[in-house]
């Protein structure tokens, strides 16, 4: 049971606070990404899962043991690095041979186990050359295999794919993946590329300024981001957010634009928008969520476009809602010009307010 | 029509011709003034000692001979013992002076490349205070703290202040490579098993080792010529260096040229070898630097 406990896990550098009581459970097996933008302290915190750099404070169990004294070598973890990190003054056997060989592993066991991992990456005939004689996806394989070897509890890797071509990262991403379904081993995973977390991760971990913003099932923080950071982050392209005002009207709550518009909200929207804080709310809207019109009709705001983007399957348009711009995406068929004078209509049932002050999504009461 | 292309061609070639043949000027002359004296020395080491003092002078010897060196090597002369010791004098203060400075500066220069501790940066520069000053400004200095540590006349006393004057630029260089060896590269191999000393010695240590066999050809070659402090703090016939020892062979034997030469060219050997055997090396470390992922 290769379970991974961080509790309160505290890292500071001098003054700075690299991860900031940072909580959360990986489960035996399962595959963790962790998000965030740069410099949120991804990279530190599996560091600390690795025992490559002294915690400040808080504690780390692996397999139910307390890490926290124990060196790298004797956590039973391995690590893919972000520049793969092989050694490259020995041969790619060497390099696979090297986990093995630090653990005593007889001559026999250890070719037998380098060659079964260089067959299953595919790298066999790689086998004598150095680091530097290979490509970047060849490198990439090697790392893993390095990983692979002595099938540790669990695997920590830091954008392992980070520098590959769009092709082949798409390609890797599966092969991971299938590996984790083959393998089953728990997998802390860090990357920068929210796709490749959705895509391949149980859960997901969102960083932000060395804190733990949000950890849950991808379609979850998906749809229910806690706060504007995790709405503003996640998904491709964004959330738009928009700052607004909430207003009273008899029994009716509508939320008002400083510059000029406003909508009604619906009933439930309207009890979520009056437990904030302050009047002050953040709407949020996927781009999937929004439907322009041609003219108004009720419940429409008044926009103008900005800029059209079509990507082939989709066409995004980005709209000002006075200073604000959302970003709807629309039919590539539909007829639409930068400039022209369009209408937005919100899906009450999918919209997200946020309290204008705590920036905390606000659930009805 | 044609003609207009060549001349173009010709005028757009000629100043980098120009420039290319006045660099190849320079270095031939360069080749001349550097090359000639050692042809000279070794001409004359294989001139009899009458032919040496003839003007004009030979170019060519007319009767070489290598007595001159069966001389300088031969032990049962006094000549010959005398030369062998300050050549065993002079190689075993400039390799201890190379192992010692080795020992010190590879520990040195690893931590001041990965270890954040109190006081690093000023430690680091005091490191370089040193080379500051000219060498013969501590040559008093020196030699006072050498008496008082009772350590003129020995070669103790040459081999610390080799190393005082060698480490600084040992330790520069190759926090150098530490610095460009990525950390990765060290976390790796404790994950994979190693201890931090085990991932210093197995991965660390091999990549550097350009860096570290550069740093011990300069500690040698630094030590091996040195010739001032020597001639300080040596006074003892037995326990002089080459350098100064051959410089009492040219007062003894007053116009014994050719002996002198003989004895000069060997002295350079040593350096010569050891820069052919690890020029491979030699040139990596001061080009490349270090690995680059
Ligand atoms: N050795 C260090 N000394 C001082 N500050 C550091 C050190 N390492 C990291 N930091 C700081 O800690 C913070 C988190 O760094 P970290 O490397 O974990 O970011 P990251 O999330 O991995 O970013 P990226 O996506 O760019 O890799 C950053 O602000 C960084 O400047
Ligand atoms: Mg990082």
């Amino acid at each position: 049971m290769a379970e991974v406990v961080l509790k309160e896990v505290v890292k500071h550098y001098g003054a700075h606070i690299a991860v900031n009581h940072v909580s959360l459970t990986v489960g035996d097996g399962e595959f963790v990404a962790l998000v965030g933008p740069s410099g949120c302290g991804k990279t530190t915190t599996l560091n600390l899962v690795a025992g490559l750099i002294p915690m400040s404070g808080g504690e780390i169990h692996i397999a139910d043991r307390l890490v926290n004294d124990l060196d790298p070598k004797d956590r039973d973890i391995a690590m893919v690095f972000q520049n793969y990190a092989l050694y490259p003054n020995k041969s790619v056997y060497k390099n696979l041979a090297f986990p093995l060989q630090m653990r005593k592993l007889a001559k026999p066991d250890i070719d037998a186990k380098v060659k079964e991992a260089a067959r299953v990456l595919d790298i066999t005939h790689l086998l004598e050359r150095r680091p530097r004689e290979l490509s970047g996806g060849q490198q990439q394989r090697v790392a893993l295999g390095r990983a692979l070897v002595r099938d540790p509890a669990v695997f920590l890797m830091d954008e392992p794919l980070s520098n590959l071509d769009a092709k082949l990262r798409v390609q890797m991403r599966s092969e991971l993946k299938r590996f984790h379904q083959d393998l089953h081993t728990t997998v802390i995973y860090v990357t920068h590329d929210q796709l490749e977390a959705v895509t391949m991760a149980d859960k997901m971990a969102v960083m932000s300024g060395g804190f733990l913003q949000q950890y849950d099932a991808p379609d979850m923080v998906f749809a229910k981001p806690v706060n504007t950071f995790v709405a503003g982050f996640i998904g491709s392209p964004a959330m738009s957010l928009v700052p607004v005002q909430v207003v009273r009207k008899g029994d009716a709550v509508w939320l008002r634009s400083v510059d000029g518009w406003e909508f009604e909200l619906s009933a439930e929207n309207g009890h979520k928008a009056l437990s904030a804080t302050s009047d002050k709310v953040v709407l949020g809207a996927r781009h999937s969520t929004l439907r322009i019109h041609k003219s108004a009709e009720p419940g429409t705001v008044p926009g103008r476009v900005y800029i059209v983007e079509p990507t082939g399957d989709v066409t995004f348009a980005q709209v000002k809602l006075g200073a604000s711009i959302i970003i709807v995406s629309l039919d590539p068929h539909f007829p639409i010009a930068p400039d022209e004078p369009v209408f937005v209509e919100f899906n009450q049932n999918k919209l997200h307010l946020f309290d204008g002050e705590t920036q905390m999504a606000l659930a009805a009461a | 029509m044609t003609d207009a292309t060549f001349s173009s061609r010709a005028i757009t070639k000629r100043p980098i011709d120009w420039w290319r043949w006045s660099g190849r000027v320079f270095l031939v002359f360069l080749l001349l003034f550097t090359v000639l004296p050692m042809v000279w020395m070794v001409l004359t080491s294989i001139k009899t000692q009458f032919a040496a003092m003839q003007y004009p002078p030979q170019w060519w010897p007319a009767e070489p001979t290598l007595q001159n060196y069966a001389r300088l090597l031969d032990p049962s002369n006094s000549v010959g013992q005398e030369f062998l010791r300050y050549f065993w004098n002079s190689f075993y203060v400039a390799l201890t002076t190379t192992v010692i400075g080795v020992v010190v500066a590879v520990p040195a220069a690893y931590a001041f490349s990965r270890f954040r501790f109190p006081g690093r940066t000023f430690l680091f520069f005091s490191v370089l205070l040193r080379n500051m000053f000219p060498a013969v400004v501590f040559l008093m200095p020196l030699f006072l703290l050498m008496r008082w540590l009772g350590l003129v006349n020995t070669h103790g006393s040459l081999i610390l202040t080799y190393l005082t004057f060698g480490l600084p630029l040992s330790i520069w260089l190759l926090k150098g490579f530490y610095d460009n060896i990525p950390i990765q590269l060290e976390q790796a191999a404790r994950i994979d098993g190693a201890t931090r000393f085990q991932a210093f010695i197995l991965i660390v240590m091999p990549l550097s080792s350009p860096g570290i066999i550069a740093t011990s050809i300069f500690s040698f070659i630094g030590a091996w010529n040195e010739y001032v402090y020597a001639y300080t703090f040596l006074s003892k016939q037995e326990s002089m260096t080459l350098p100064v020892g051959i410089q009492r062979f040219f007062t003894e034997f007053a116009t014994d040229w050719p002996g002198l030469m003989a004895a000069t060219f060997l002295m350079s050997v040593p350096v010569v070898v050891l820069f052919l055997v690890l020029q491979k090396y030699f040139v990596r470390a001061l080009t490349e630097g270090a690995v680059k992922n």
